[in-house]
């Protein structure tokens, strides 16, 4: 008796991307300055950040701890993770952080503060640059770069969340 | 040591019986008694062996073998032909009480019955090992109700 | 009713306790059986096995309460009692009507049972009610077929050792024309109760065992012989069929022609047509739930002979003789809506006990012996440990590997032991049944409830905490969401909605899923709704999913019940309800489409660990420190402390007692500060004090895992959520007493996982 149409969401969606050949969404976010994206299958949810909670001699890539609907998710500072420098006092206002959840199914989401969400990009094949085609060495967490054809020449920096959460 | 014969299927009315059987008054005055509990009649048939029981105390609606059954079982057993039995029935079984004693029951006690009830009948019983007369609970209006 | 209540001491609060624990089951046992005895009677059956089992429960209920003083409940149980017996006696014929007034009189049950324990006041009014509407339920005499007992080839002997049940039930069958058989067996008695279930289950489809008859003489204390009378309508060849073993022997009770009767003729007569061949009913017909006041005039009437049950006054009524009758008093709809709101009993069981499986319990007696085991090796460790020749890094190894044993086989222990604490969610569901019956019958509303998954298991204190929640939301479905039939016919649904239940088990969650077929949710009427309430701004309205939209019905002061706006939605008091899963650790989803229904999902984790913790604060930050670890709480006494090799001590009655600042040790910034406290831990032959700045308070708190990802942080097994979003961690207080006292070895251990969460 399935009476709700989370299904029937799913099969709208399947039939889109099919219209447009096979392309992949993914959630393009500020951080820095910087314009990145991660897959949206991998985003199960975006919050505004409740009161985090440190967490005294964790790792100082790890901001705290917060708790969603009662449940307690760790939440990692990418700016820390990815070496970028710290946020300023005139940077972007708090009011738009926000905390997305990774979730890459294997077991444990991790909350990314980012500083503003920005929207869903659907990127096709051709419109991604894979990393191993980027030359030098890449971290581990960058996944290629992503141009939308029309994005307006914004330049987005996939990221592979699977080493983020396997070491945060 | 004397040792008692508990069949009834109500966990808490056999931890009722025990506590007050084995509880210290009871033994400063009539003697130290062991309580060995059965919760149904093929319980008590596993159980008889293991005797010989000073006391037999038995409920009358229990499932598969009922208490008058048993009763009879007891009463046609070479170890337990003249052990003191008391049933504890309630007093709608009326009929089933007057079964039982006909079958040999010695006594009974009709359900709710006060621990002091209880000691004062098992003592009786107990002392005598000689069958004593059907007594009403007090405040039982007599026969039918 | 005579108190009773066993004496005030060990064995009887012992007593006292399972008492409880009965009562509980007994309770729950009536709800199941009342729902089996709905499921048949809507089906025109009833089921004469399940009337018994009712009686018998209300009966040793009754027994139980007067015996441990609860006079209300024995009260109850009499009047109970004595409709039940009717029943099954077949003097009393049984009614929708009738089962109300029996659902009802479960639901008093429970709750006399939590005033009993101080939870709740006693619904002594309602309890009156119920009475005076027992009282009115009227009896009739039956027919009984005296003569045709005496057709068949039994032993008169039997009639001294059957019970008036089991008596009633022998002519019952007789009447309806049924063969009489015996079987004789013979069981082991060690294995007797298997063997038995066996032959019943056997037996069963072909007919109704009357009673087990021990034959023999008992001599041999291993096997016992049973005469076991059976009724039926087949053969003995059938039978011998269905019934097999090495020890079975099964004949038929002969049946000689039609013998004379005792009864006046006029009796006999009007008996045989009387009686209908309806596979269980109690003695007599009438669909009709009629039941007449007399029997009609012509019949003579006696007088119950003792001992024989002969000659009761045959039962002459037919669907034309209906008379108008006393139906058991129905309260007006109005009346229980309200009580039913206000006065809504409480699902929670009064009792603490949980029945285990007996294999739970082995599989801990082996991980026991494992950690013997491992016992054993560290004391010969610790022999070669104390001889000159040792070898340290061979002895390093093995101590390596034991500890890693011994660690494994903990975590197995105390998985095991949170096994035994998981009980299935069919016991909560068997209730919500009951309520949904009882919420359906109120609004007028019929409602089906459909479960799966009642085999999950989760945690006893969970289904305990679930049962109200759940409760609540069921009632809101069917009050709200629900529409009444005729509106559902209207829009093409049938006519009775669906509530499912559905509870599986997700990784270390379960969940458990409430969907109804209702009016489901408008995500604009509920933001509406919202902004006007000033929940929220219209502005942010706009910018929420619809699944939050549903969200909101948790805020607290959101109702949707108003009328003039005509609002399908749920209805008040759901915050609570969110807080109450929130405490457990779950959480709750809506999800929702206007004119299908609504689906509402609650996922909690498996099992939950409460602990009494104190409440610090620490550089403005909230700790909890288990209480367990305590010793006592005192304010710091500058004065007293000393430096001792780059340790502070602080004496304490003339003692001394190490001290360790908090705020340095976790690298939080200091604040120097006019009084400090000492929260003075203990563990095993070691104290340390820890120096923080506030107490804030004693609490019992849900510790909460961390996640994997914090797995190398020393000093907390967790975290709690405050309130509001607010965590605080809960301190390790053994691993920082390790730390801060032996810091020479612990830099060189390897790292080690923190103390295991729950």
């Amino acid at each position: 008796m399935a009476l709700v149409s989370k299904a029937r969401t799913e099969k709208r969606a399947a039939r889109r991307a099919g219209e447009m050949g096979a392309r992949t969404e993914y959630l393009a976010f500020a951080l820095a300055g910087e314009d990145y994206a991660v897959r949206i299958a991998h985003v199960a949810e975006i919050l505004k950040p409740p009161p985090i909670t440190e967490v005294p001699r964790a790792s100082p890539t790890v901001l705290g701890v917060v708790s969603v609907r009662g449940r307690l998710v760790t939440v990692v500072d990418l700016r820390r993770r990815f070496r970028l420098p710290e946020a300023t006092v005139d940077g972007l206002p708090d009011r738009k952080a926000r905390i997305l959840l990774a979730d890459v199914g294997r077991g444990e989401q991790i909350g990314l503060l980012v500083d503003e969400v920005r929207q869903v990009w659907r990127l096709a094949a051709d419109e991604i640059e894979p990393a191993n085609a980027l030359g030098g060495e890449q971290p581990a967490h960058i996944a290629g770069i992503g141009r939308p054809a029309n994005g307006d020449g914004i330049v987005l920096i996939l990221l592979d969340l699977h080493p983020i959460l396997d070491s945060p | 040591m004397r040792s008692v014969l508990v069949v009834e299927d109500s966990v808490s009315v056999r931890a009722f019986v025990r506590a007050v059987l084995e509880a210290p008054e009871f033994a400063a005055t009539h003697g130290a008694v062991t309580v060995v509990e059965a919760s149904c009649g093929f319980d008590a048939m596993r159980l008889l062996p293991r005797g010989p029981y000073d006391l037999i105390v038995t409920d009358i609606n229990m499932a598969d073998i009922n208490g008058l059954e048993l009763i009879r079982f007891i009463r046609k057993s070479a170890h337990h032909h003249t052990t003191p039995l008391l049933i504890i029935s309630s007093l709608r079984g009326e009929q089933d009480v007057d079964r039982g004693i006909a079958l040999g029951a010695n006594a009974y006690l009709a359900k709710p019955f006060t621990p002091e009830q209880l000691r004062q009948t098992c003592e009786r019983l107990l002392v005598a090992g000689k069958p004593a007369l059907r007594e009403p609970a007090p405040g039982e209006p007599g026969r039918g109700s | 009713m005579a108190e009773g209540g066993g004496g005030r001491d060990s064995g009887g609060d012992k007593a006292r306790d399972e008492f409880f624990s009965e009562a509980q089951e007994l309770v729950d046992g009536l709800g199941r059986d009342l729902l089996a005895l709905d499921k048949a009677l809507k089906h025109g059956r009833t089921d004469a096995e399940l009337v018994n089992d009712v009686f018998r429960g209300v009966h040793t209920l009754k027994g139980l309460s007067a015996l441990f003083g609860v006079t209300r409940m024995a009260g109850l149980s009499h009047e109970l009692e004595d409709v039940l017996d009717d029943l099954r006696l077949g003097r009393l014929e049984l009614t929708a009507g009738l089962l109300d007034l029996l659902f009802r009189a479960v639901g008093l049950y429970s709750r006399v049972l939590s005033a009993e324990k101080g939870d709740g006041e006693e619904p002594s009014s309602e309890i009156e009610e119920l009475l005076a509407a027992l009282g009115q339920t009227s009896q009739r005499p039956t027919g009984g077929a005296g003569g045709a007992v005496a057709q068949y080839d039994l032993d008169p002997a039997l009639f001294g050792v059957l019970t008036e049940y089991e008596e009633h039930r022998l002519r019952s069958n007789i009447q309806q024309g049924m063969s009489l058989f015996r079987i004789k067996v013979r069981f082991a008695l060690a294995t007797i109760d298997s063997a038995l279930d066996e032959l019943k289950a056997s037996a069963r489809p072909h007919g109704e065992i009357i009673t087990y008859l021990p034959t023999g003489s008992g001599a041999d204390v291993d096997t016992i012989e049973l005469e076991i009378l059976m009724a039926g309508r087949g053969t003995a060849e059938v039978l011998r069929g269905a019934i097999t073993g090495p020890n079975v022997v099964i004949e038929e009770v002969r049946r000689r022609a039609a013998a004379t009767s005792a009864l006046p003729a006029a009796a006999r007569a009007s008996g045989a047509p009387a009686v209908t061949p309806a596979p269980e009913a109690p003695a007599s017909t009438v669909a009709s739930g009629h039941m007449p006041a007399e029997p009609p005039p012509g019949v003579v009437a006696t007088p119950p002979a003792r001992g024989s049950g002969e000659a009761r006054v045959p039962d002459a009524t037919s669907s034309g003789d209906a008379m108008a009758v006393a139906a058991p008093a129905h309260p007006t709809r109005g009346g229980t809506a309200a009580r039913g709101a206000a006065g809504d009993m409480s699902l929670r069981s009064v009792s603490q006990t949980v029945r285990v499986d007996i294999r739970k319990l082995d599989l801990l007696m082996t991980i026991v012996g494992e950690l013997a085991i491992v016992k054993t090796g560290i004391t010969r460790l610790s022999e070669r440990a104390r001889s000159r020749a040792a070898d340290p890094s061979k002895l390093a190894m093995e101590l390596q590997r034991l500890n890693r044993d011994f660690d494994r086989h903990l975590a197995q222990m105390q998985g095991g032991i949170l096994e035994v604490r998981m009980v299935p969610l069919g016991q909560v569901f068997d209730k919500l049944a009951r309520v949904v019956r009882q919420i359906s019958r109120e609004l007028g509303k019929e409602v089906n409830l459909v479960v799966t998954g009642a085999e999950t298991e989760i945690d006893k204190l969970i289904v305990e905490e679930l049962s109200d929640p759940l409760m609540h939301m069921i009632r809101n479905a069917i009050d709200h969401a629900i529409e009444i039939r005729a509106d559902r016919l209207r829009v093409g649904k049938p006519p009775i909605g669906t509530i499912a239940l559905n509870a599986f088990q997700k990784g270390n969650h379960v969940v458990i899923e409430v969907e109804d077929d209702g009016a489901g949710m408008d995500p604009r009427v509920i933001a509406a709704a919202a902004v006007r309430r000033a929940i929220i701004t219209a502005e942010e309205a706009a910018d929420l999913s619809p699944r939050e939209i549903f969200a909101l019905v948790f805020m607290p002061g959101f109702t949707t019940r108003d009328v003039a706006t005509d609002m399908s939605g749920r209805g008040v008091g759901l915050d609570v309800v969110k807080t109450n899963i929130a405490k457990l650790g779950g959480v709750v989803d809506i999800a929702s489409e206007v004119g299908i229904g609504t689906k509402i999902t609650i996922t909690l984790p498996i099992t939950l660990a409460i602990i009494n913790v104190l409440l610090v604060e620490i550089a403005g930050r909230l700790f909890a420190v288990p209480l367990a670890s305590v010793d006592e709480a005192i304010l710091l006494d500058g004065s007293q402390v000393r430096a001792v090799d780059s340790r502070e001590v602080l004496t304490v009655r003339g003692a001394s007692l190490p001290i360790c600042r908090l705020d340095r040790l976790f690298g939080l910034p200091s604040t120097r500060r006019a009084r400090e406290y000492v929260v003075i831990a203990q563990v095993a032959t070691r104290r340390l004090g820890f120096v923080v700045d506030e107490i804030v308070g004693q609490r019992d708190i849900v510790i909460k895992a961390l996640g994997p990802s914090l797995k190398g942080v020393r000093g907390f097994v967790g975290a709690t959520e405050l309130g509001d979003q607010r965590v605080a961690l809960v301190l390790d207080v053994a691993a920082l007493v390790e730390e801060v006292l032996s810091p020479g070895e612990a830099r060189f251990l390897p790292w080690q996982p923190a103390a295991r969460r729950a």
